[in-house]
């Protein structure tokens, strides 16, 4: 008979560390593709996966057993998604702030290559810059939504819980994550209609 | 006829609407909404092509490989917090040993484990059995230095590495202990290691959490330029070898 997520967590919580691996071989793809998405760079997932895995391990104390493992590893999962963009947001404004001191040579490039211009727009990895720029602008509460949403699929009650707020706030934050997207790339897909 | 809003639009994409079927109906027969429904369809669409790495069926075993040492020093703290106060109370035991020994002995000469009479010579049963106890311990310490520093000596140079510092900071602790020991028994061999180890250990027990490539890079040249694996290994090998077949007491090992 399979063990259940809950009945390895009461396993593993006892100090069984053949459970908890059980855990990590069942979720660590998933919290992957999520850490991904968030992060947009394959080492800082890879790094996200394991920091996840870490924190729940500390913490399975915390965790209730009538709650889902899954939608508990995923919070822990887009927190440390969070405390990484966080961290990298401090990083580039600090390259931000030196690079403006190079000149206005290399501040207008910079803000060309982010202006989305259709004759630059037939390379599909220029597609995915213009996505990855888009996505870069949501917060974090609306980047969360939308990838649970859109990518995995979570349903809306359980993407509430994973951000702490309500079913109406969460539907809500996935509405405004998906108009801010409209508004940075309709002008791709009414230029591409192909592309889609 | 009142058109759906954005949000509709969208919850209706989701499949979270609260009516599917009545919107999906007022779709059928209104050209501005469904131009606006397609239009949100067509960029969410454009999202989801983003393509994904791939992390084959081996990732969860890397992930483990990487996980698994870290989960030991949370699991672990009570047997190492234990290890150390046992290392002390032997060193203490130890040493007091010793002192009554030279405080009552020395006066009586004793007879020596062959028992031939007139022999007089130091207590060797005592002592051997208190540095096969030594032995052990120093062993289980080497074992575990060994494995901290080969989980440095192998991880990526290219990335930032995750230290366990909780598990370093209780072994420079016990490091302390058995190199005073050593010293003070005259065993420069183990005195010397243990001396060679230490800033590596206090180093990692300071590094914070994560260790950045430059950092993991300079303490990798460490270890590899004093040959420090190789050391503890064979003197981790000797010492256990000790534990199970107790060298006589003047040997120079712990």
């Amino acid at each position: 008979m399979e063990v259940t997520d809950v009945a390895a967590v009461s396993r593993a919580r006892e100090g069984d560390s053949d459970a908890f691996r059980l855990l990590v071989e069942r979720h660590s793809r998933v919290i992957f593709r999520v850490a991904y998405r968030m992060t947009g760079n394959e080492h800082d997932a890879d790094d996200v996966v394991q920091e996840a895995f870490l924190r729940a391990y500390k913490q399975l104390d915390n965790f209730e057993e009538r709650a889902n493992f899954s939608t508990w590893l995923h919070r822990i999962a887009v927190n440390c998604s969070l405390d990484l963009l966080r961290a990298r947001a401090r990083h580039d404004k600090h390259r931000a702030d030196i690079t403006v001191y190079d000149g206005d040579e290399e501040r207008e490039r910079e803000i060309a290559s982010s202006d989305p211009q259709p004759d630059r727009l037939l390379l599909s990895s220029e597609l995915q810059q213009h996505v990855a720029a888009a996505m870069d602008k949501l917060s974090g509460n609306e980047r969360t939504a939308f990838i649970l949403r859109h990518f995995e699929g979570m349903p809306v009650e359980d993407i509430g819980k994973t951000l702490g707020i309500q079913v109406n706030a969460a539907k809500h934050t996935i509405f405004r994550a998906v108009r801010k997207l409209r508004e940075a790339l309709e002008p791709l897909v009414r230029s591409n209609p192909c592309s889609t | 006829m009142q058109h759906l809003s954005e949000e509709q639009l969208v919850a209706h994409y989701y499949h979270d609407d609260d009516a599917p079927a009545a919107a999906e109906s007022h779709l059928a027969g209104c050209t501005e909404c469904r131009l606006q429904f397609d239009t949100i369809s067509r960029v969410l669409t454009l999202v989801g092509e983003t393509p994904l790495p791939e992390r084959g069926d081996g990732y969860a075993d890397q992930v483990w490989t990487r996980l698994r040492w870290k989960l030991g020093a949370r699991r672990r703290r009570a047997r190492w917090t234990s290890l150390v106060a046992a290392a002390a109370v032997l060193a203490v035991a130890f040493f007091a040993g010793q002192w009554w020994h030279a405080r009552n002995l020395a006066p009586s000469p004793v007879v020596t484990a062959s028992n031939k009479p007139g022999q007089v010579t130091t207590p060797v049963v005592q002592a051997g059995a208190q540095e096969r106890v030594l032995l052990v311990v120093v062993s289980d310490h080497l074992e575990s230095s060994e494995r901290m520093l080969t989980e440095v000596a192998n991880a990526d140079p290219r990335r930032n590495f995750d230290v366990a510092g909780d598990r370093a900071a209780e072994l420079v602790a016990s490091n302390r202990i058995y190199r005073q020991s050593a010293t003070n028994r005259g065993d420069q061999r183990i005195a010397s290691l243990l001396s060679d180890i230490e800033p590596i250990l206090v180093e990692l027990s300071h590094a914070g959490k994560t260790m950045s490539p430059d950092d993991l890079a300079a303490i990798q040249k460490r270890i590899e330029s004093k040959g420090l694996l190789f050391k503890v290994r064979v003197m981790s090998t000797q010492t256990g070898s000790g534990g199970d077949n107790p060298a006589p007491a003047k040997s120079n090992s712990l």
